[in-house]
């Protein structure tokens, strides 16, 4: 992996354990949770077309896929909150 | 065999790429757990009974929870007021009459108002709401995960609780609401034995003062004041026993999991496959996804219903 792809990498750690980190803090009201979720799915989406914007393949199926990915991540959390 | 193949391993037929994680497969997933949720919640309303939110929350072991927490901590236990707990109940029917979640009523009713309206005359009070939890022990476990709620009730000045546990309908969805009224009378302050340790006060605990008595309420904070005494709990309020044939969160926590576990295998067999392969394709990064997916589940797993006030 490409020393720069590793930085990236370490940003989407930064995210993920970040929203995670909140996620918990915020965890006596599951629609902070559900709102933490969806702030996180959304940075997620900017990480991934960032992400290939700078390698230079940022491709309109790319850009999809990042969208549904985040999106399922929503409805899981959504099923799983009852909200 | 062959449609297995397509679906799960990267290929010329699924142009290298698992057919169920296409954009249009993505897109399905989406339809069919927005689906699933709005037919869970129909079915919710229409059968409570077959599917529901398993519940079991009762004062006695409310009670037994918080003093063993207060009793840890070096202090004294408290005991169940009738008074209390008729305030407890009054506070939570205005809550699901009025249909908010609050410590002050739209009308601008405060904790200590119904706590006055009950008869009981305090020096200090406090209120602890909580709506959803599935146990008493669950509720308690969470007010002592709160540093607010924590700080009621592991404070030295109270000797008296109150309860009310009640299931309805609060904000459209069935809501299991447990009310919790601290106090303290001139009474039971005479009463008390000596406390072992000196209340443990953060910046949401409010400073009890005789010159200034005070409520306070977790996450808020308020000034007022006032006694009697008499043991009980408010009859109706007692507590929420509900036993559904299918428990909700066990049924979609499954389904989510395994939906997940399947998703997340696919994508280490699809990036591993393309990469033995060195196929060149136009798609994200799996290992992204499944980063993402995996702090999706993990946040998941720590779920719990409940809310507290």
């Amino acid at each position: 992996m490409k020393r720069v792809h590793i930085l990236h990498y370490l940003v989407l750690g930064a995210i993920l354990i970040g929203g995670i980190a909140t996620f918990i803090y915020v965890q006596s009201n599951t629609s902070i949770q559900f709102i933490v979720g969806i702030a996180t799915a959304a940075a997620y989406v900017c990480w991934g077309l960032i992400h290939h914007a700078l390698a230079g393949d940022l491709h309109e199926k790319i850009v999809v896929e990042y969208i549904l990915i985040g999106a399922i991540a929503i409805v899981l959390l959504a099923t799983v909150l009852g909200v | 065999m062959e449609v297995l193949v397509h679906l799960f391993i990267p290929r010329h037929t699924n142009n290298h790429r698992s057919k169920v994680l296409h954009v249009d497969a993505l897109l399905v997933y989406i339809l069919v757990f927005a689906v699933f949720n709005l037919a869970l919640r129909s079915l919710h309303r229409s059968m409570p009974d077959v599917l529901g939110y398993a519940t079991d929350i009762h004062v006695e072991q409310l009670l037994a929870g918080t003093n063993a927490k207060r009793q840890a901590s070096g202090l004294a236990p408290l005991t169940l007021n009738s008074l209390l707990s008729q305030a407890a109940a009054a506070k939570a029917q205005d809550m699901l009459t009025k249909n908010y979640w609050a410590h002050n009523s739209p009308t601008g009713a405060t904790p200590w108002d119904f706590i006055s309206g009950a008869g009981y005359k305090y020096v200090v009070a406090g209120e602890n709401l909580a709506k959803n939890f599935s146990t008493s022990q669950v509720v308690v476990d969470a007010w002592m995960a709160s540093p607010s709620h924590r700080d009621n009730l592991l404070k030295s000045s109270y000797k008296e609780v109150g309860y009310a546990v009640v299931n309805g309908v609060l904000g459209g969805e069935e809501t299991t609401l447990v009310v919790q009224m601290f106090g303290a009378s001139t009474s039971s302050l005479a009463l008390a034995p000596p406390v072992a340790k000196p209340p443990v006060l953060t910046e949401n605990a409010l400073t009890i003062q005789k010159a200034n008595p005070s409520v306070a309420v977790a996450g808020n904070a308020g000034t007022m004041q006032q006694t009697t005494n008499k043991q009980g709990i408010a009859g109706a309020f007692e507590g929420v026993t509900i036993r559904p044939l299918v428990n909700i969160p066990t049924l979609t926590r499954n389904i989510v999991f395994v939906f997940a576990g399947v998703l997340l295998g696919v994508l280490l067999v699809d990036a591993w496959v393309v990469r033995r392969r060195r196929v060149v394709r136009v798609a994200g990064h799996n290992l992204a996804h499944f980063l993402f997916l995996s702090a999706i589940i993990v946040a998941a797993s720590m779920v719990g219903r409940g809310s507290l006030l």
